[in-house]
């Protein structure tokens, strides 16, 4: 005897289906430019962020050079009592002669600035200048930061609301493969992962950089000796970042996948904790679970070792260039010189120390990236013809007909597959017909076609006679009421639920049509009627009773045909003939189409087809076909021999 | 907070050893800039390149040991945060197995989840970066301050004057911050409770025509969580803008009184080095904290999240002195039981004064109208909702006493809404039994007429059948369910209206097939259907949560009630018409 398969967290060659085995890159150019129209909106604040890119650099090498202007012409002379030294000539003489033009004029400017107002002792005045220099590069620090993450921000809100309105057009059957969980996440963790490269992913690397090269430049001019011995470390630490992205890549995406899985987990069990708690599955589970999640822990420790090794050899590279920056001073520099390297290898090795952090954030935000738009690619299988009309008054108003329609939910696919196979039939305005027949004879599935979730594969469905492609959607849904069999109600209130926020129907309209279907009775009990609020799916009513609401919930919707696919199976006989009553007073002029298993419910209907694998194998109304001794009468007899009327069981 | 206290307690070793190396990593922290201001003294006093270069050489040394001790002090805490995050997501989802359905109610999946995502990871940041910080940089503090005094105390006591101005930023800036992002959570969660919702519903959403609503709704959704994220954005970025500021006034102090110092010959210029470079050494982590105060509200706040979901009490659990049976012989009695959920003020009572006495091996059937309580008599039997004491009892024993292990252990419930998980079929059907043969699980599912649909799919057993089943038509889930249940040799069956999807024919089969089933077997039938019940030995029929008359099914139709009245209007259309 073999045991059944182990644990439900094993992953079957199915579920790797479900898996977010997504390769996450740092940087994908294609995903980018996908992004772009989400941003380009917002070019004016992109372009206000990009300008202040000059300031936020002078700002950053101002307080160094003014700490060195202090040392050097003020505190120095008067403590030695030598004059000041000579400036340095630096690269600055070799320079082009417009560029260096330029820059003594800044350096001229610079030196008015540094004249202090009169009866201000110089030294004061350079403090001063240096916490103006400081307060004016955190303003223009923050307003860089809220321009971003507010840009940031903004595009991801617009991007959330396509998400959902892409989401609801896709075709029914894209949702019996996906997870909603996966979905939910899609709008809003991938979202919020996109966001942060904007505050702190892409745009901050980008800036980052700059802001390296500048000082570095900055550097090479001023003094090019000492800067090109300091900087003999960084083509070491360019190998150690190389090292380290590709080793965390790995360890980030093996986090990424052990994660998503714990989540689909979670979400799992908490929605099904009534099983797993009637059949005792606690302890199972939970030691499904440990290992998830042991798992996911296990990854981590992985990328928490790569991490740490690049912040300190960050932190190691800066105090070893501040060792090579004196070395190389001697009788050289003056400690004005040191000063500037001082602060301004700081500046240059700081944004290396969360490049990290950066790093991660930017791979995650390409992985969700690149989720989202997969998502945003799958095409709605059923669309809207390009231009497509609602018909005024189509030749047949209220006729449904359906000519040799063939129908399989596989595409390709064999013979088996089909699932309706050749099904013809005509209704005519206001007749009312059912369908019957065994499970997985397709009676759902033809409703599924004629509320146009899925395309027929061959033949045609017509609606006033107007066939169904022609049909906005829209439109032809507002002709249709639809009762389902899974009863699925919205968090709100009743009324809300009833009316769906029609215009035209107010609260004396919801309980009118409450009265027609019987559910006013247990509404009217309710401590706040109309207004009682709904729980999610409607748990705080049974079943039966939110059948009832989706019965009203039909009739307020007021299409034309009333379509009712096994809407009664929850309902116990007594209300369901009260509720039978309404429905018969409203099927009245109307076209109506029921399924249904139980033949009770289908009593005086015009006409009934018998459905037998994916064919009308049978056809009359009910006395016709019990007379016949067909399918029809074998099910009925079966019905009702088993539910015990003595007299069907004698026949 | 006194919870994360608890996780912290459970590592005595990473913590201990963390702050050893902290220590060390500290002392090489306030060595390196003395050794910078060494080296310029050489400079400064024109000392021979040798003793330059031996001075430079030590800076190097210490520079490389320090940074080796760096890398333990982050890798131990962030460890040991993971290893937190680990033991907290596994205490939560323990908690969620043993909280009871009346919670499940109360309680939003969508919320759920996003305390089970965004706020374990709010508090894994709390504990990895916000620890860290929180800890070192006060430690670094004192230890520079104190490297700094014994050298020049005055200009000492200057430079350090702006850093208390950083506990009044912070606690300004912190309120607002923590105050932001529990909205924002919050408003992360609304959304994503509507898009499930949504989705759930797809199929109503598109009957319905209801995408232009939704839409709309949506869009106020997002557009709230929209500002509340701008509040936090713009919170977040004063923070560290403005402690940007603390060292930014240090070094303009140090400029102006380590000056004034020099010129007047009270201190040596690499002195000047020495203090600026301590400014810069705290200017780091200074402006990490400003980020790290947001990080700790966030997570701060995130813990009183999950806090909230760990204090909820599991209302049922086993009693201090349960009994474990080792078999039950299914006899169940109900005493006076009254019932409401819990939470639902002022709604008609669910049930009121159920008295019932079901022998052991005998079968109830329970019928009545919508909203009656069919279903909830029903699952109060396994306790998956809290009943009061002294008025349920299994094999005579109050079922408050009974451990949950026995009780549920000898019960096999199909609930009305079959629930399956996203795994093969074999692993549905073995649920309840794991280590169920393939002989076993093929018998069970014969009993519940779903072999011939096995032999369908496209890999039989083994066929996964996607989150909750969606793979399966309505039918094949109540059937697997079904056969969930028999695989459990049950003492008690209960099935709630478990065939409603089902045809007419297999229903009949698997009416036939039951029936064998029941022997031996305590069975609880709830149907809207009289058909379904009539071979009990007892019918109860409920209305308004009250037993209305009961019998088996000759007396119910003999007494001309609200049974009788439910079965004749549930008769074959053609019995009054038809030919006979």
């Amino acid at each position: 005897m073999s045991a059944v398969s182990p644990t439900l967290a094993s992953g079957s060659a199915q579920e790797a289906l479900f898996e977010e085995d997504r390769l996450g890159k740092a940087y994908d150019v294609r995903l980018m430019a996908r992004l772009w129209p989400f941003v380009s909106p917002y070019w004016p604040q992109m372009l206000l962020t990009l300008s202040l890119l000059v300031p936020l650099l002078l700002l950053d090498l101002l307080p160094a050079w003014l700490v060195k202007t202090g040392l050097d012409e003020i505190i120095v002379p008067a403590a030695t009592g030598l004059p000041p030294a000579a400036a340095e000539p630096g690269l600055l003489g070799s320079l082009p002669g417009f560029v260096r033009e330029a820059a003594e004029g800044l350096a001229q400017g610079f030196r008015a600035l540094l004249h202090p107002p009169a009866g201000l002792d110089p030294l004061a005045w350079i403090g001063v200048l240096y916490f103006g220099v400081s307060v004016l590069g955190a303003l223009f620090q923050f307003l860089d930061m809220w321009i971003m993450a507010r840009t940031g921000q903004a595009a991801m809100r617009d991007l959330r609301g396509r998400v959902f309105r892409h989401v609801q057009r896709l075709h029914i059957g894209f949702f019996d493969t996906m997870p909603v969980g996966r979905l939910v996440t899609r709008a809003t963790n991938d979202v919020e992962n996109v966001a942060e490269m904007f505050s702190a992913g892409i745009v901050a690397l980008v800036r980052d950089v700059l802001k390296m090269l500048g000082i570095a430049a900055f550097l090479f001019v001023f003094q090019p000796r000492i800067a090109l011995l300091a900087f003999l470390i960084v083509p070491f630490m360019a190998v150690a970042a190389m090292v380290f992205r590709w080793k965390a890549r790995n360890a980030y995406r093996a986090v990424r996948v052990r994660i998503a899985r714990i989540n689909a987990y979670v979400q799992e069990n908490v929605s099904g904790m009534r099983v797993v708690q009637l059949f005792r599955r606690e302890a199972r589970n939970f030691q499904d679970f440990d290992q998830m999640n042991a798992s996911h822990r296990d990854a981590w420790l992985q990328s928490v070792r790569y991490d740490a090794a690049l912040f300190s050899s960050v932190e190691l590279a800066s105090n070893l260039t501040i060792a090579v920056v004196i070395w190389q001073s001697m009788g050289l520099a003056a400690a004005g010189t040191i000063y500037v390297f001082f602060d301004l290898m700081r500046r240059f090795f700081m944004p290396l120390r969360d490049l990290s952090a950066k790093y991660s954030v930017m791979q995650s935000s390409m992985a969700s990236c690149e989720r989202i738009f997969e998502l945003m690619d799958e095409e709605p299988e059923v669309q809207d013809r390009p231009g497509a009309v609602a018909p005024h008054r189509g030749p047949q108003p209220g006729s449904v007909e359906f000519r040799n329609v063939w129908f399989r939910y596989a595409k390709g696919g064999d013979e088996a597959d089909w699932v309706l196979r050749d099904v013809s039939f005509r209704v005519e305005p206001g007749e009312r017909v059912a369908f019957v027949g065994a499970t997985g004879a397709g009676k759902t599935t033809l409703i599924k076609l004629l509320t146009r979730l899925y395309d027929t594969t061959r033949g045609e469905i017509t609606i006033d006679g107007v066939e169904l492609r022609d049909w906005p959607q829209e439109a032809l849904r507002r002709r249709i009421s639809l009762v389902l069999q899974d009863v699925f109600l919205f968090t709100g209130s009743i009324h809300e639920n009833i009316g769906l926020e029609r215009p035209g129907i107010d609260a004396e309209a919801v309980e009118r049509i409450a009265r027609v279907v019987q559910a006013h009775g247990f509404v009217a009990g309710l401590p706040r009627g109309y207004a009682e609020p709904l729980r999610e799916r409607g748990q705080n009513f049974s079943l039966g009773q939110r059948q009832l609401l989706s019965f009203a919930r039909a009739l307020a919707h007021g299409g034309d045909i009333l379509i009712l696919d096994e809407a009664t199976s929850s309902i116990d006989a007594e209300t369901e003939s009260q509720v039978q009553q309404g429905i018969h007073a409203l099927m009245t002029g109307h076209t109506a189409l029921v399924v249904a298993h139980r033949l009770s419910t289908i009593r005086d209907v015009d006409r009934i087809y018998v459905l037998d694998h994916g064919r009308i194998v049978e056809a009359g109304n009910h006395s016709t076909l019990l007379a016949r001794d067909g399918t029809y009468r074998a099910l009925y007899r079966l019905q009702y021999s088993q539910q015990g009327d003595p007299a069907a069981a004698a026949r | 907070m006194r919870r994360l206290a608890g996780y912290i307690a459970h590592h005595p070793v990473y913590y201990g050893v963390w702050l050893v190396v902290t220590l060390v990593y500290v002392a090489g922290f306030v060595a390196l800039p003395r050794l910078v201001g060494w080296g310029i003294e050489a400079l400064s006093a024109g000392l021979p390149e040798s003793e330059v270069l031996r001075r430079v050489g030590w800076l190097a040394v210490v520079a490389i040991l320090t940074a080796a001790v760096r890398f333990f002090t982050r890798t131990l805490v962030f460890n040991a945060a993971r290893q937190i995050e680990y033991e907290l997501r596994n205490d939560i989802f323990a908690h969620l197995q043993r909280l009871p359905q009346s919670f499940y109610f109360q309680w939003r999946t969508g919320d759920l989840m996003s305390r089970c995502v965004n706020d374990i990871n709010a508090v894994r940041l709390l504990m990895g970066v916000g620890l860290l910080n929180v800890i070192q940089t006060p430690i670094l503090y004192v230890a520079v301050v104190g490297a700094m005094a014994t050298m020049n105390a005055e200009l000492a006591l200057y430079v350090l004057a702006p850093y208390p101005l950083f506990l009044v930023i912070a606690r300004l800036a912190g309120r607002s911050i923590h105050h932001w992002s529990l909205r924002t959570q919050e408003g992360i969660a609304e959304a994503s409770n509507h898009l499930q919702e949504c989705i759930s519903g797809i199929s109503v959403v598109k009957a319905y025509a209801m995408e232009g609503l939704t839409g709309r709704r949506f869009d106020a959704v997002n557009e709230s969580l929209y500002q509340r994220q701008l509040r936090l954005v713009r919170a977040n970025a004063a923070m560290p803008t403005v402690t940007s500021l603390l060292p930014a006034l240090a070094m303009c102090l140090v400029v102006q009184v380590g000056g004034a110092d020099i010129m007047a010959g009270r201190m040596p210029v690499s002195d000047f080095f020495i203090f600026s470079m301590y400014v810069f050494q705290i200017t780091f982590p200074t402006f990490i904290m400003g980020w790290v105060v947001a990080l700790v509200q966030r997570g701060a706040a995130s813990m009183q999240r999950i806090d909230e979901l760990l204090s909820v009490e599991p209302s049922i659990c086993d009693a201090a002195n349960a009994r474990s049976l080792p078999r039950l012989s299914g006899e169940i009695e109900f005493r006076g039981l009254d019932f409401d959920y819990p939470g639902e003020v002022g709604r008609a009572p669910v049930l009121r004064g159920i008295d019932l006495h079901v022998p052991a091996g005998s079968t109830l059937g329970v019928v009545g109208t919508v909203g009656s309580g069919k279903s909830t008599l029903a699952s109060l039997v396994p306790r998956l909702f809290e009943v009061d004491d002294g008025q349920l009892f299994v094999d005579g024993i109050d079922i408050n006493q009974l451990s949950l292990a026995t009780l549920r252990g000898h019960i096999a419930m199909v609930p009305q809404e079959p629930f399956l998980f996203s795994a093969s079929l074999a692993d549905n059907i073995a649920f309840g039994r794991p280590d169920a043969s393939r002989e076993e699980v093929a018998a069970a599912s014969r009993r519940a007429q779903l072999e011939a649909d096995v032999r369908e799919l496209p890999a039989g057993y083994e066929t996964f059948v996607g989150e909750r089943g969606v793979m399966l038509s309505g039918g094949q889930r109540q059937r697997t369910a079904l056969a969930r249940a028999l695989l459990l040799d049950p003492s008690i069956l209960i099935l709630d209206d478990t065939l409603s999807a089902v045809d007419a024919r297999t229903e009949a089969r698997i009416q036939r097939e039951l029936s064998s089933v029941y022997r031996g077997r305590t069975v609880i039938v709830v149907s809207s259907r009289v058909g379904v019940v009539r071979e009990a030995d007892q019918i109860a029929v409920l209305d308004g949560g009250r037993i209305v008359e009961r019998g088996d099914h000759a007396t119910l139709l003999a007494a001309q009630g609200l049974y009788a009245r439910l079965a004749r209007e549930q008769a074959p259309p053609a019995a009054s018409q038809g030919p006979t």
